[in-house]
């Protein structure tokens, strides 16, 4: 069962000589806990396609289905709140809230929906990325992997429907990117979710169970 | 107020549904009432089917068990009756005139690619075995702290007479003695020796295969790199499929069957495996990486 569906999106800036096509016509379905891979070369239009797909922006025409919702049918709030409840993000620059501890990141986005926390499925969650002592530190006294493990946790805190991964290793050195990405693959599999991670290396494109490419806009 | 309740009511009603102690209030002639038949009517049913589903996993187990017990006969026959009729052609060819010895030469090859196939069956079928049992959760991995000298060194000695065969080193390399790790020793063993076994198959007679153990945060790593062909950018994303084998390989033995359950093994004690493609070094090289 297909858990993300693109239909025929376009994303066009400007119009006539100095029109740039970001996305001409990309379609593409991922099936329910399956961790898939966009990789291009930067300009390729694979950021604008993950805003898309995590209704970060709007096409210019097709569509985006999540979990049976046409997102482009939501607007404003109801868009907002559609995020938070179905949508992990997993950042580059990790965006965690600085002035709070680990711990109240990962559940921020729950009590900001004002939905109790499974107590179990957190502990679980946190003992799995081994962050279990670190709770009640400040992010900033974390190093990088440390920080994508919390917002790996955050991501999965809330039983999105799906998480989008936007490049989640660019801050990281080789070898704390493997235990991140072993880490975002072994948690997809273990809580049964489903992930879509953008990236431009070849070596963690093959970390996925399927791999797209895409290429000046198009899935090649 | 009269609304807030109800969502409430309800609320709690989905809650004890999730945690399977959902039983119905009261019983009047309230929508609500009727409301809480009707939920109770729909959970039944669907413990019915997840039951259902368990009888049925139960029944393809049963099944499995069945076809690796029953062609275990058959299969003991027909190498036995081989070696049987290696041996008394290997007899005759001795004692027949020059004419003969031809025709009984064609023979004993015939019985040899019987015995080689019969073998190739036998071990598609005990892959096969455990495979369906790993994957239906007949036969748990359980990770627990485990020594990685333990591990390697009875993978090696699995690999060693084929190696020997071939005249091929096994080194071990960044291994403390007291290196921990969590895994389950007898399956990650099962996944180690399908690794190093490719790594026998395709190096070079004379060749080199070291095992270099790293470590991170998160993971122990064990790269097992030979002086093969090594992999192309275009088969790492298949080799960890069923079945699949690379058209390189395809006159070598095997069933494409020992990276996917190495794959499984490690995914199911939380670990991983990737490969290191032959655009980024010369010669193969596989890494386990194993949860600390």
């Amino acid at each position: 069962m297909s858990i993300l569906i693109a239909e025929n999106l376009k994303k066009h800036y400007g119009e006539g000589e100095t029109l740039v096509k970001a996305l001409d016509d990309v379609s593409l379905s991922v099936e329910r806990g399956e961790f898939v891979s966009i990789i291009g070369t930067s300009g390729s239009g694979k950021s604008t396609l993950l805003h898309m797909l995590g209704g970060l922006d709007t096409p210019t025409s097709g569509k985006v289905v999540i979990d049976d919702k046409d997102i482009s049918e939501l607007k404003g709030d109801a868009l907002c709140i559609f995020r938070r409840r179905k949508i992990g993000f997993i950042f580059q620059s990790f965006n965690l809230v600085p002035s709070i501890t680990v711990y109240d990141n990962i559940v921020l986005p729950l009590q900001l929906d004002g939905r109790k926390a499974d107590k179990d499925h957190i502990a679980n969650v946190i003992e799995t990325l081994g962050i279990a002592e670190k709770l009640k530190t400040l992010p900033s006294k974390l190093s990088g992997g440390q920080q994508q493990r919390v917002a790996i946790a955050r991501a999965l805190a809330s039983k999105p429907a799906i998480i989008l991964a936007d490049e989640p290793t660019g801050n990281l050195d080789t070898k704390t990117s493997m235990d991140v990405l072993g880490l975002l693959k072994t948690t997809g599999r273990k809580f049964e979710q489903t992930i879509v991670m953008i990236t431009h290396n070849d070596e963690i494109a093959q970390m996925a169970d399927r791999t797209i490419h895409i290429e000046d806009g198009h899935i090649v | 107020m009269f609304e807030n309740k109800i969502i409430e009511r309800l609320d709690k009603m989905l809650d004890s549904a999730m945690n399977g102690t959902f039983v119905e209030s009261d019983y009047d002639e309230t929508r609500l009432s009727r409301l809480e038949s009707k939920w109770k009517e729909f959970l039944g049913s669907s413990v019915l089917s997840n039951k259902n589903l368990e009888a049925e996993r139960h029944r393809l187990e049963q099944f499995i068990s069945d076809i690796s017990h029953q062609t275990k006969t058959p299969m003991t026959n027909i190498k036995m009756y081989t070696e049987l009729l290696c041996e008394e052609i290997a007899q005759l060819k001795d004692s027949s005139p020059d004419r003969e010895k031809a025709a009984y030469e064609r023979i004993s090859k015939y019985a040899d690619e019987i015995k080689r196939q019969d073998q190739r069956l036998e071990f598609l079928i005990a892959s096969l075995t455990k495979l369906s049992r790993l994957e239906s959760g007949t036969l748990e991995v359980v990770a627990k702290t485990s020594l990685l000298t333990e591990l390697t060194d009875s993978a090696i000695a699995a690999v060693r007479p084929k190696a020997d065969i071939k005249k091929i080193s096994i080194s071990v390399t960044g291994c403390d003695k007291d290196m921990t790790a969590s895994f389950d020793m007898k399956w990650t063993l099962e996944a180690l020796v399908n690794v190093l076994d490719n790594a026998v198959k395709y190096s070079p007679p004379g060749g080199k295969i070291e095992i270099d153990i790293t470590s991170t945060e998160m993971y122990v790593a064990i790269h097992v790199c030979d002086e093969g062909a090594g992999i192309s950018e275009e088969d790492a994303a298949k080799i960890f499929g069923r079945f699949y084998r690379s058209n390189e390989v395809q006159q070598e033995e095997g069933v494409g069957i020992g990276l996917y359950l190495a794959r499984e093994i490690l995914s199911k004690e939380d670990g991983y495996i990737k490969v290191v493609t032959n655009e980024q070094r010369s010669g193969g090289e596989f890494i386990l990486y194993l949860r600390k």
